[in-house]
């Protein structure tokens, strides 16, 4: 009777503690995350308040934190004075056309993969070790070539670069999209007297839209990010946000910080954006080097 | 007899029309530069003195290994960043993948908050910590002043030692989310079942992590940290924006020094010689990395 009586009693105490540490566990694991939060987004939030605080805000101590009366006023002047609207306009653009190009270009190719299985193996290994190679063994040749062909300081020579550059990636990207589309869904649209490139662009290209949309975000940041071809082939009308950000650096550690801060806020700017957009795809695209250029 | 023989050629032919965008603009713009590249390595190419080039054959080379001490200096350098570097990654990347296994609520997003370091260019990531470092309006110096820890404007870059440090810290800042990435996915793909039955056997959380989690995570943490490795490598713009190589040339790494060579002094040729010296590293390191792999698998086996 007594040890009828007394098990439950043991149980519950036990089931108790248990309650108690996994809760103990839990608010450790959020007190750890949270202190990382801090660490990876701390600076972010420094440089947003920077680019708002007014000039008068840099010279107090104890340091102000947060600008009481937040000005754009360091947007304006790195709009007007320092060009970064143009700046800021050829990152756009260079971005959005090698993102239209090499999606164009990479699709059929990973077409061939998928379907034919084009090159065998051969094919897609080549691609992995291109993705390896350092941008570094390419900028040489590729400056002196573009000086011969005077394509420094274009759009185009830069685009051209982005695009094939970013190849590899996308096709490695897209086969896997394409593998997992169902063939029989293509064949009864040929059966029924469409052309092989109608079938893919009037029937795989729609279904398979949101895998394009994620191989052309990574591609948008990928460029948007680079800053090796850009900062050695540009010129001062085709610099790109990367290359202006650096402009900054010449007064020292103590540089002109209003501007500054206000250009990385814009640089990192599609970082944000594509980061909550494309979480599922995150470790796939970061890991085949979906972000560097 | 025709027909299928014509069937047959137009199915060869397509995947090639397929293809053939691609393949060609890889030939004319990696393959072809590569190869110039190479053959321009053996010329003293030089764009400060003229167009005109002699064959020297190998001399780049021999020079750059055995008389730069610039260059040998920055391969010295780059191995000192990419030590403690990716130690620190991997460590760091997997303390946050399992805190991350073990939330329940809003993994998704404070997962995606994490990672965004990540996606940031290795421009804007050195340009907010050059900010962050500066000496009179840096957030670090500004708030070690106000909580009393520090008592003098600091200078993060004032000798080698601190400048690499900070190189360091800030590429563990801008790669663990990458390294956590990995790892989480990693430890997600792990069958909970395993999990399941050590706890029925009486074993603790931390013997179920060292002889269940770890174990099945050797693969992902040796992809992850070849990866890290290879692109560590190729550190520039980081670099570029954060020391410029400084102090003195304590922080200049191969592809900085590669680049410096090519850009600012403008010996192409030499240049050329340097990457393709970084080239045969890299695929050095890569072979020695798998070639280890191997050995360890076939040990366990």
């Amino acid at each position: 009777m007594a040890i009828a009586l007394e098990r439950p009693r043991v149980a519950a105490r036990r089931a108790r503690r248990y309650r108690l540490r996994r809760g103990l566990g839990h608010v450790l694991t959020y007190l750890g995350l949270l202190a990382a939060l801090v660490f990876f987004l701390g600076p972010f939030f420094w440089i947003l308040t920077t680019s708002l605080k007014g000039n008068e805000d840099f010279f107090t101590f104890p340091p102000v934190w947060i600008p009481a009366d937040p000005s754009l006023s360091h947007y304006l002047a790195l709009f007007t004075r320092s060009s970064g609207a143009r700046y800021f306009t050829n990152s756009l653009v260079i971005s959005s056309l090698s993102m239209f190009a090499a999606l164009a270009v990479s699709l059929p190719t990973a077409y061939a993969i998928a379907r034919w299985r084009f090159g065998g193996g051969l094919l897609s290994t080549f691609l992995l070790v291109l993705r390896m190679l350092p941008a570094i063994a390419l900028i040489i040749p590729i400056y002196i070539m573009y000086k011969m062909l005077g394509m420094t300081n274009s759009y185009l020579g830069l685009v051209v670069v982005y695009t094939v550059l970013y190849i590899p990636f996308a096709v490695w990207l897209l086969v896997g999209f394409l593998r997992d589309f169902p063939v029989e869904i293509e064949e009864a649209a040929m059966i029924d007297g469409c052309s092989r490139v109608r079938a893919l662009v009037q029937v795989v290209i729609p279904i398979i839209a949101p895998g394009l949309a994620v191989v052309a975000l990574f591609a948008f940041i990928a460029t948007w990010n680079e800053f090796l071809f850009a900062v050695v082939l540009t010129g001062i009308e085709t610099k790109t946000m990367m290359v202006l950000v650096t402009s900054f650096t010449s007064g020292g550690t103590d540089m002109f910080y209003g501007e500054a801060s206000a250009s990385v806020v814009l640089g990192v700017l599609p970082a944000f954006a594509v980061a909550f957009m494309l979480q599922r795809y995150l470790v796939k695209g970061l890991a085949l080097g979906g972000t560097k250029g | 007899m025709r027909l299928p023989m014509l069937a047959l050629k137009r199915r060869q032919w397509e995947p090639f029309a397929f293809a053939s965008p691609s393949l060609v603009l890889i030939a004319l713009v990696i393959m072809f530069p590569l190869a110039y590249s190479f053959y321009l390595s053996f010329l003293d190419f030089d764009l400060s003195v003229g167009p005109d080039a002699n064959f020297i054959g190998a001399r780049n080379y021999t020079e750059s290994i055995l008389r730069d001490g610039r260059f040998v200096g920055s391969i010295v350098n780059t191995a000192i960043i990419i030590g403690p570097a990716l130690a620190a990654e991997l460590v760091l990347g997997l303390g946050l993948a399992l805190l991350l296994s073990r939330v329940a609520r809003g993994r998704p997003i404070i997962t995606a908050l994490l990672a965004i370091p990540a996606m940031v260019s290795p421009v804007m990531a050195a340009m907010a910590w050059r900010m962050m470092f500066g000496v009179k309006y840096g957030a670090i110096n500004n708030l070690g002043l106000q909580l009393g820890i520090i008592d003098v404007y600091f200078d993060w870059f004032g000798s080698s030692a601190l400048a690499r440090a900070s190189v360091v810290l800030v590429d563990v800042w801008h790669n663990t989310p990458f390294m956590m990435l990995v790892l989480l996915a990693g430890i997600q793909s792990i069958p909970t079942e395993l999990y399941d039955a050590a706890r029925a056997d009486g074993a603790t959380p931390w013997q179920s992590f060292w002889s269940i989690t770890l174990p099945l995570l050797k693969f992902t943490m040796a992809v992850g940290l070849m990866i890290r490795l290879i692109d560590l490598t190729k550190l520039f713009g980081l670099i570029f924006v954060l020391t410029y190589g400084g102090p003195g040339s304590s922080t200049e790494t191969v592809a900085f020094t590669t680049y410096l060579a090519g850009f600012k002094d403008f010996r192409m040729s030499y240049a050329a010689a340097l990457s393709y010296v970084i080239v045969g590293g890299v695929l050095l390191l890569t072979l020695l990395f798998l070639w280890i792999q191997r050995l360890r698998e076939a040990r366990a086996a």
